[in-house]
C-alpha cells in the first residue's frame, strides 16, 4: 500500500513535472472539467493528488463525481451540454453509453498522445474510449480451508465448496456476467456459448452471491466462502492490512479482463481539457502512483512498478496475454434474457 | 386465620400479550443490536462472533472529513426541511381541513402523493426538471425535494389532530375580542401543536436518512451521509458503516427525545 508521506512525495513531484515540463495539449483557463471516478482508496488518491496536480497544472477545476449511478444521471441530462465531460466506468457501461450516442466511439494518438504507450488491450475493439487500468479477474481462495490452489475456473465447481463458493448477482455485477461468459469458454465453444453456461452455472449451487466485490472481498477475508470469483486487486490490495489467509488464482484458461475506461461526452464544452485529462490519467507517474495504490494493473506500457506490484500484476506483454476481453456489445445486446434466465437459475 | 397470598393466578392472555411484545420489541431492536456488534468490532470485515470490542471504526468515522462534511450536510438539510415542512404541512393540513376548498379530496391525494411514487422516481424526475431548466443541482434544490417528500407526513399527521379538534375553542375566543391572528397563534396553534412536531419529527427523519431522492440532486463535495455510505459500500464494506448507522440512529433517537422534552409529543399520542 502506498503511504501518506510516499503519495505527497509523489503528488509534489507531479506539480513539479507540471510545472517545467509545459504539455503540448493544453492549458485551459480557469475551465471546470466534471468527471466520474470511484470512490475507496482511489477516490482518496484521486482527491489528494491527482486531481490538484493536474488542475494546478491545467489551470482549471475538476469536478469529480463519485456517486452512483453514473450512466442514468448522463442520460437525463442533455446531450449537448452533458452532466459529465468525462466518463469513467467498466467497460460494459461504455458500452451501453456508446449505443445512444452518450460518448465517443474511439479515442485516438492524435487526441491523447499517451494511447501510443499502451497495450492492445487498452484500445481494442472490445472498447469503447480507452482503458488506463485493467483488473484480472480470477478465483480467490483462503489457504486455510485445505484447499489447493485452484488452477482452473472449474475448481469452483468442486463439490467441497457447495455452500461456500462465492458469486455475484449477475444483473446488476459486471463480475457476474464477465463470469457467465467464461462458464460458456470453460464448459461450452466460448465466451457466448449461453446454454453451457446456464448449465455450469447451475451446478455452481448452492452459492453464495453478492451486489458488490467489497462484499465478495469480505466474505473471504471473514471466511463465509472459501473461494470466489474476484478480481485480483480484491484480494492484493490487504496485503499487509491484515493476517488473514487469503490469495489470488489466475487459472490456466485466462483471466477476464475487468478494465478502468475513460470516454469523453460528444456534446463536453471542454472536449480539449477532457482528452487532456485523459492523457494525463496515462501518463506514467500517475498510473504508477494508482496502480501502487490500489493495485491496478496500468495500461500503459512504459511504466515501472516496485518489485512486489510488478510480480503481480500484468505489467508485461506475456502476462498481458493472459487477458480475456469479453464483447460487452454481443452481451447488453441480450441482456434482457440473460437476466431473466440467471435469476430463474439462481432463485431456485 | 393466615390471610391468603394475594396471587394472580395465571392468566393465559395476558401471558400471550406480553410474549407477542417482547417478540415485536426484539424484532424491532435486534438489528440495532446487531450493527452495534459490528461498530465494535475490530476486524476490518463485518463477523459475527465478535473477537473483541473496538472504537475504532467511529475513530474512523469521525476522523474522516467526506464522512464528517456529509453528516454536517444531512443534518443541516434534515433542520432546514423539518421548518419548511412544519410550515408548508401545517398551512395545507388547515386549509384542507378547513377550507371548504372545491376538490378537497383531490387536493388531498395531491399533496399525498409523493409518498406513493416510488422515492428513486421522484429524485429522477427532479434531476430531469433541474438540469432542464438550466437550475443544475443546488443545495436549495436538494432541500426543495426533500420537502416534496417530507411534508406529507406533517399534513397526516396535523389534519389526524385537526380532526379532533372543538372548533367552539376558537369561537370562544372570537367572542371574546380576540383577532383571527391571536386566534391562531393563541388557541388554534398550541391544539394542534402536537400533530405539527410529531409531522416536523417524521420530516426530519425521513430528510436525514434519504437516498433514493438524493441520489440524483446530490453535487461533488455535496453529498449527503446516505450517499455516501452507499458509496463507501462499493468500495471498503467495513466496520465504519456501522458505526456511521449506530450514529445516524442515535441523532435520529435525539431528536425524537429533544422534541419530546421541549413540546412533550405524549400528548400527542394520547389524543
Amino acid at each position: 500500500m502506498i503511504s501518506r508521506r510516499k503519495a505527497l512525495r509523489t503528488g509534489a513531484g507531479l506539480a513539479a513535472i507540471a510545472a517545467v515540463g509545459a504539455p503540448s495539449i493544453l492549458h485551459a483557463q480557469t475551465k471546470t472539467l466534471k468527471i466520474t471516478t470511484w470512490g475507496g482508496k482511489w477516490g482518496e488518491v484521486m482527491k489528494a493528488t491527482v486531481l490538484p496536480a493536474f488542475e494546478k497544472e491545467f489551470k482549471c477545476t475538476v469536478s469529480a463525481d463519485q456517486a452512483f449511478p453514473f450512466l442514468p444521471k448522463l442520460q437525463v441530462s442533455s446531450k449537448n451540454d452533458p452532466i459529465y465531460d468525462v466518463l469513467h466506468t467498466n467497460s460494459n457501461e461504455q458500452w451501453n453509453a456508446v449505443v445512444e450516442g452518450l460518448v465517443m466511439a474511439k479515442i485516438t494518438a492524435k487526441e491523447v498522445p499517451n494511447i501510443a504507450d499502451v497495450y492492445p488491450y487498452a484500445v481494442s475493439d472490445k472498447i469503447v474510449g480507452v482503458t488506463i487500468f485493467t483488473s484480472a479477474i480470477g478465483l480467490g481462495f483462503r489457504t486455510d480451508k485445505g484447499l489447493t490452489k485452484p488452477t482452473s475456473w472449474k475448481d469452483l465447481a468442486d463439490p467441497k465448496l457447495a455452500g461456500a463458493r462465492g458469486g455475484y448477482l449477475i444483473p446488476v455485477n459486471s463480475l457476474g456476467q464477465a463470469h457467465l461468459m467464461m462458464l460458456g469458454k470453460v464448459y461450452g465453444k466460448g465466451l457466448t456459448d449461453l446454454d453451457a453456461a446456464y448449465k455450469a452455472l447451475e451446478a455452481l449451487k448452492p452459492i453464495k452471491l453478492v451486489d458488490f466485490t467489497g462484499q465478495m472481498e469480505k466474505m473471504l477475508l471473514s471466511a463465509e466462502v472459501s473461494m470466489g470469483v474476484i478480481h485480483d486487486s480484491g484480494v492484493y490490495r490487504y496485503e499487509g492490512a491484515n493476517m488473514q489467509p487469503v490469495d489470488f488464482a489466475s487459472p490456466s484458461e485466462g483471466v477476464l479482463a475487468l478494465e478502468q475506461v475513460l470516454n469523453v461526452t460528444p456534446g463536453s464544452k471542454v472536449k480539449e481539457l477532457a482528452f487532456a485529462y485523459i492523457d494525463y490519467m496515462l501518463r506514467p507517474d500517475v498510473q504508477k502512483l494508482l496502480a501502487e495504490a490500489v493495485w491496478y494493473s496500468p495500461a500503459n506500457k512504459k511504466v515501472k512498478l516496485e518489485a512486489k506490484y510488478d510480480a503481480k500484476l500484468l505489467t508485461t506483454p506475456e502476462k498481458v496475454a493472459t487477458l480475456i476481453q469479453p464483447d460487452w456489445k454481443w452481451y447488453n445486446a441480450r441482456r434482457e434474457d440473460i437476466d431473466a434466465r440467471v435469476t430463474k437459475i439462481l432463485k431456485g | 386465620m393466615s390471610a391468603a397470598p394475594n396471587r394472580r393466578p395465571f392468566d393465559v392472555g395476558r401471558a400471550a400479550y406480553l410474549t407477542l411484545n417482547a417478540l415485536l420489541l426484539a424484532f424491532l431492536l435486534l438489528p440495532i443490536a446487531i450493527v452495534l456488534v459490528f461498530a465494535l468490532n475490530p476486524t476490518p470485515y463485518i463477523s459475527f462472533p465478535p473477537v473483541g470490542v473496538s472504537l475504532r471504526w467511529f475513530e474512523k468515522f469521525f476522523g474522516s472529513a467526506e464522512f464528517m462534511n456529509a453528516l454536517w450536510l444531512s443534518l443541516w438539510v434534515a433542520s432546514v426541511v423539518l421548518v419548511l415542512s412544519i410550515v408548508i404541512g401545517a398551512a395545507c393540513a388547515l386549509a384542507l381541513a378547513r377550507g371548504n376548498l372545491p376538490g378537497r379530496a383531490v387536493m388531498t391525494a395531491f399533496f399525498m402523493s409523493p409518498l406513493m411514487v416510488p422515492a428513486i422516481l421522484t429524485g429522477l424526475a427532479l434531476f430531469q426538471a433541474y438540469l432542464l431548466s438550466g437550475i443544475g443541482r443546488p443545495v436549495w434544490g436538494l432541500i426543495a425535494a426533500h420537502t416534496l417528500v417530507a411534508v406529507p407526513y406533517v399534513i397526516r399527521t396535523t389534519l389526524a389532530v385537526l380532526h379532533n379538534f372543538d372548533r367552539r375553542i376558537e369561537e370562544a375566543a372570537a367572542v371574546l375580542g380576540a383577532s383571527p391572528t391571536r386566534v391562531f397563534f393563541e388557541v388554534t396553534l398550541p391544539l394542534i401543536r402536537p400533530g405539527v412536531f410529531a409531522g416536523g419529527v417524521f420530516a426530519f427523519i425521513v430528510s436525514f436518512d434519504q437516498f433514493p431522492v438524493s441520489l440524483f440532486l446530490v453535487v461533488p463535495k455535496g453529498e449527503t451521509l446516505p450517499v455516501v455510505l452507499f458509496n463507501y459500500m462499493k468500495f471498503d464494506l467495513d466496520g465504519a458503516i456501522a458505526a456511521a448507522s449506530m450514529v445516524s440512529i442515535l441523532l435520529a433517537l435525539s431528536v425524537v427525545l429533544v422534541l419530546e422534552r421541549l413540546i412533550g409529543l405524549k400528548a400527542y399520542v394520547k389524543l
